[in-house]
């Protein structure tokens, strides 16, 4: 390196400066800031209705959980979800007899909404390493779609993602809490149109 | 006698290697305490109005330095004596008694003087005991960039004690909520100057960590909606973003030698390690977990990588042999451990173990045997990062509430807090020494 390369900074070229951490509060997000990320695409909830299934009514489509996070909304299941949660012990992707008995309850639901697709959302509670948890969200996803592929759900209308850690729906350090982060969970997305 | 005896000693401390190879790197001033050691405010060579904010900019960063390393004790300006702008800053144009009486036993003292936006600083390391000059250097940069010059001589201060140089001038990089709710990438000077912030896309961006040149920023986000790794260039704010033709990247380090990247590939809800090229091509699998294989981490010499696996039934630490395939388990002790560094002198492995319910750093020589504890399970402290001489490791603790980063010496002693946010701040990754 040359020796007057101290003016090496100044070539920076900032993309996205902010001056960060100065002041202990940063400027609040407004709720419900609708301002997406660039970059992504998500076209869920903007085409819900076109083209879902007969017969069972549903509620409108909830947004994964990543579509809440950047809303600013509750990234928790809305109750009046027709998909329930599974959830799992610690450090664990078993499925228990609860888990099972979701599992078909969703199957179910999927057999009289064929034209439905999912997208099962692995989580884990805060606690350990965030790679750790995003690998362990994985096989909670992929546990749940296995299981519902023995219940007769085809794999191509199923598709999983991770988020490990971190999407929480509370954030207490207490088993509570932990419990209810350690989820799969199960997110209507836009049917594809007929080809 | 006595002063015979309080000359050997300072005589020990002041040529390296002196201590031993197994002591090589440790500083002590008399009696085994800090050495202590005093900074003066620089003296105004020019004629710049603006001489008081470099005269004592200078001598604060040196002194923050100096006291990061828990090696010195920098004495309190307040009890200086000699008035630095009318007094001397060479051998014999100053007294060495007006320091001894103060109780230091090294000195630093030096002068500036700026032409335009440049800034000329001469700094010496006097020995006061001896009455001689251990350094004397002169450094050419912009006002702006002043502190880089403090950190500079300073890593050079203890290469004249340890003969291995500071690690001061440095970067760190890690993840930042800044107080709200996304998980964006920073970058900063170990001294908490210099912020920059490599993503602004309002997702979850994470695990981020340095090429070994220290000019890019590896790193995992979802801001396409599928996690995968980006390698942002931090001068030319130039992006590759890696595009497996399955699956998603969790995480990746680069290789020392700069060529390839050691990555986590989740793919069909099994996650196992995978070797990269530097555009995101696989090129070849490295493990074969129906599991998880997740947070690699090279060996300085490129020949190992020490990761997680939970084919035990619990994460746990393995090192992977990269030309023979094979690996062998390091961790037997605690029933989780994760985020493992092998350091950069090659000899020892840090990473985060559970200890009841909290989580605590640990070091194990990268051989295997039995784990040291570092820090407290009081709290939670995790993330830990090597500094690039290995004698210090980085890390995230809620000790205080929020995570902040920390420093500690490679022993655990002398834990400090580095410059706070707003926010959770965690997964530091400590860059190479800066040019």
């Amino acid at each position: 390196m040359a020796h007057s390369n101290l003016g090496y900074w100044g070539l920076v070229v900032v993309i996205g400066l902010a001056v960060g951490g100065c002041a202990p509060s940063a400027t609040p997000k407004p709720e419900g800031a609708s301002s997406s990320a660039s970059g992504s695409k998500s076209p869920a909830g903007q085409q819900s209705g076109a083209g879902q299934g007969s017969g069972t009514k549903e509620s409108a489509t909830a947004p994964g959980s990543l579509d809440a996070l950047q809303k600013g909304q509750s990234t928790a299941t809305p109750a009046s979800s027709p998909l329930k949660d599974v959830f799992f012990d610690y450090d664990s992707y078993g499925l228990r007899a609860d888990a099972r008995q979701v599992l078909k309850a969703n199957a179910d639901w999927l057999k009289q909404n064929p034209s439905a697709r999912v997208e099962v959302e692995g989580h884990c509670d805060e606690r350990g390493t965030s790679e750790y948890n995003l690998a362990l969200g994985a096989k909670r996803a992929q546990s749940a779609k296995d299981y519902l592929a023995t219940l007769g759900i085809a794999g191509d209308r199923l598709s999983t993602i991770s988020y490990g850690e971190e999407i929480q729906v509370c954030k207490q350090a207490n088993e509570d809490c932990w419990r209810q982060n350690r989820r799969a969970r199960f997110v209507t997305m836009p049917s594809r149109p007929a080809s | 006698m006595m002063q015979k005896i309080m000359l050997m000693l300072s005589f020990l401390v002041f040529y390296p290697g002196f201590a031993g190879a197994q002591f090589k790197g440790e500083i002590v001033g008399q009696g085994g305490q800090k050495f202590p050691i005093a900074v003066s405010p620089l003296k105004n060579l020019g004629t710049t109005p603006d001489g008081a904010k470099l005269s004592e900019g200078l001598a604060d960063t040196m002194a923050y330095d100096l006291d990061l390393s828990g090696w010195f004790k920098v004495l309190d300006r307040s009890a200086y004596i000699e008035h630095p702008q009318s007094t001397g800053i060479t051998l014999g144009a100053f007294d060495f008694k007006d320091w001894s009486a103060i109780g230091a036993e090294g000195l630093v003292k030096g002068g500036f003087s700026v032409q335009g936006d440049e800034v000329t600083v001469e700094l010496r390391l006097f020995d006061v005991y001896q009455n001689k000059e251990r350094i004397g250097k002169r450094y050419t940069g912009k006002v702006k960039d002043y502190r880089r010059i403090a950190h500079k001589f300073v890593d050079e201060i203890v290469n004249q004690f340890t003969g291995v140089p500071g690690i001061f001038n440095s970067r760190l990089t890690y993840v930042s909520t800044s107080g709200g709710r996304f998980k964006e990438i920073h970058v900063s000077h170990l001294d908490g100057t210099e912020k920059f912030q490599v993503t602004n896309n309002r997702t979850i961006n994470l695990s981020p960590s340095w090429t070994p040149d220290g000019r890019a920023v590896l790193y995992s986000s979802f801001k396409d909606r599928v996690q995968t790794l980006f390698l942002f260039e931090l001068y030319s704010g130039k992006e590759i973003k890696f595009s497996p033709h399955a699956g998603r990247l969790i995480s990746g380090k680069v290789s020392p030698d700069g060529k390839s990247v050691a990555a986590t590939l989740e793919s069909g809800g099994n996650s196992n390690l995978y070797l990269l090229d530097l555009n995101g091509n696989v090129i070849r699998k490295l493990t074969e977990e129906t599991g998880i294989a997740v947070s690699p981490s090279w060996s300085p010499d490129g020949r190992q990588i020490v990761y997680v696996s939970d084919r035990a039934g619990s994460p746990q630490i393995y090192v992977l042999d990269v030309a023979g395939g094979k690996s062998r388990r390091l961790t037997y002790s605690g029933g989780y451990n994760t985020s493992p560094e092998w350091s950069p002198k090659g000899d020892r492995v840090v990473y985060t173990g559970r200890v009841g319910s909290r989580f605590a750093i640990f070091s194990i020589s990268g051989d295997g045997g039995d784990p040291r504890k570092l820090t407290s399970e009081s709290s939670d402290s995790e993330d830990p990062t090597w500094s690039p001489d290995g004698r210090f490791i980085a890390f995230s603790s809620n000790r205080a509430g929020k995570y902040q980063l920390y420093i500690m010496q490679a022993t655990g002693e002398n834990q400090r807090r580095l410059t706070g946010s707003g926010g959770d701040d965690t997964k530091p990754s400590w860059s190479p020494r800066l040019d």
